[in-house]
Order: structure tokens, then C-alpha cells, then sequence
């Protein structure tokens, strides 16, 4: 199981990491932007679970779900946002789950319920 | 799509005081986990230590700005917590790190542990329970 988080801010990105860490005590991979995260993933592999703020630099996070889709259909893309209006924008994208910001450890459990135990 | 988090109307950016009070959540949900006996594994352990130690940090950088509002006026937080509360803040993340270094606690440690934890969940009104996490029983 495999899981990248990707976010400019460093005090999010941190917390979502950590808390998702330790969950499923597996390592989590953290990225700055959008690019250095599909660089990796091309060279490393998909994750099976990507965790992203929806405003990613370099590469947008609607260009990376559609890249990582047309890669691997199965990998589970969770975007977060704090604007209301990405959510549409989101689901009609195909992204898999939307994380209205502020939220907080409460939701990110039921994610990793969802997704990695119950395998949604 | 699944669905989670903050109603429309109530979105807005994630601020420092938000993570401040997920990564205590996270902390008394590391520690009752504990104390339940589930399993860490060196990810977990990980974890365990850094968000101890982010948590130790804003504790005291908290308390320092109450001490320092209110020898000038009389100001309580923006989190509207006391002195003590930081005291009992700081006390767990000493603990987790504890926990996490691989130092099995006493007995004694063990209960002075779980009155630390429900003192901090009544504090801040905060009731998850670890049976709540099932998932966390497999490391």
C-alpha cells in the first residue's frame, strides 16, 4: 500500500502525513507540488492512495487526476480544498473523495476506513 | 465521491490553532491506543514522536503568550485555555515520546496517564473513542 500526500503548506502537509502514518503504519510520501509529484510516481510507480490540496503548483491537481488516472484507473485520488466551488469541479474530474478544509484527525480515519480497510 | 469535512458555509483555510488541536486529538488517540494495548510498528513509532514533539513545541509556545498577556492585561487565549491546561499538554507529549522510546510505564504511570488523558478530553470536549478505530489493532 502505497500513499503520497501532496501540499505547499508544510504545517498541513505534515499533520495529514503524520496522522495518515500512523493509521496505516506504513510510510507516506510528502510532496511540495504537483510536478515533482508525477515525476516521482512515473519513476517509482502510482501510489494506490494520493491525498492532495486541490491548488497544487507547477501541475494543477485536475492535471494530475487526469495523468494518474490515465496510469493506473484504480488509484484512489482524495482532494482537499478550502473553497466550496472545487468540490463540483472535483467530482466531475473523478476524483474519488472530496475533503472540505477545516477538518482534522475524525476525517482523515474515515478515509483511511473507507479506503484502505474497507477497500471503497 | 465521498464526502467529508466542513459544511459549505463553513469552509475556510485550515489555521495554526486547527492543527494545533488535531495534532492533541491525534496525541490522546496515540496514547488511549496505548493503553489499549494495540500494536506500534516503526512507522507508528515515527509518528508518535514527531507529532509528541510538534505538539510539545506549540505547548509551550502557547503558554508563553498567555504568561505574557496576562502579567499585562487580563487575557485568556484565543483557545481560551489555562496555564494548567498547557501543563497537562506538555505532561502527554512527554508521555507519547515515553511511549514511543520504548519505555514500558508502571502501572502507577499507566493510571496518572489516563487521568491526564481524560482531564485534556473534558478540556477540549473531545470523546473519540479508540474502539472507534479498529484499524488501529493491526500494525
Amino acid at each position: 500500500m502505497k500513499i503520497a500526500v501532496i501540499d505547499a503548506d508544510p504545517i498541513v502537509r505534515d499533520f495529514v502525513v503524520g496522522t495518515l502514518m500512523y493509521s496505516v503504519n506504513r510510510d507516506v510520501l510528502p510532496f511540495e507540488n504537483g510536478l515533482d509529484a508525477w515525476m516521482h510516481f512515473e519513476d517509482d510507480g502510482v501510489p494506490d492512495i494520493i491525498v492532495a490540496d486541490v491548488n497544487l503548483d507547477d501541475l494543477t491537481g485536475m492535471e494530475l487526476l487526469e495523468k494518474v488516472k490515465g496510469l493506473k484507473q484504480d488509484t484512489v485520488v482524495i482532494f482537499y480544498s478550502d473553497l466550496s466551488e472545487k468540490e463540483a469541479m472535483v467530482k466531475e474530474a473523478g476524483a474519488d473523495a472530496f475533503l472540505a478544509k477545516p477538518f482534522g484527525v475524525t476525517e482523515l480515519f474515515s478515509l483511511v476506513q473507507q479506503f484502505v480497510v474497507d477497500g471503497r | 465521491m465521498v464526502r467529508l469535512g466542513a459544511e459549505p458555509s463553513k469552509m475556510r483555510e485550515i489555521e495554526l490553532d486547527d492543527v494545533f488541536m488535531s495534532r492533541l486529538q491525534l496525541l490522546i488517540i496515540m496514547s488511549k491506543a496505548y493503553l489499549s494495548g494495540f500494536p506500534l510498528g516503526r512507522h507508528r513509532i515515527k509518528s508518535i514522536l514527531e507529532n509528541a514533539n510538534h505538539v510539545k513545541l506549540e505547548a509551550v509556545g502557547l503558554e508563553e503568550d498567555l504568561e505574557w498577556f496576562e502579567k499585562d492585561v487580563a487575557f485568556n487565549d484565543t483557545l481560551g485555555f489555562d496555564s494548567a491546561f498547557y501543563q497537562r499538554v506538555k505532561l502527554l507529549s512527554v508521555m507519547a515520546e515515553a511511549i514511543a522510546k520504548g519505555h514500558d510505564l508502571e502501572n502507577h504511570k499507566k493510571e496518572a496517564l489516563e487521568k491526564n488523558l481524560n482531564a485534556l478530553c473534558e478540556s477540549i470536549t473531545f470523546n473519540k473513542q479508540v474502539s472507534d478505530m479498529q484499524f488501529l489493532k493491526v500494525a
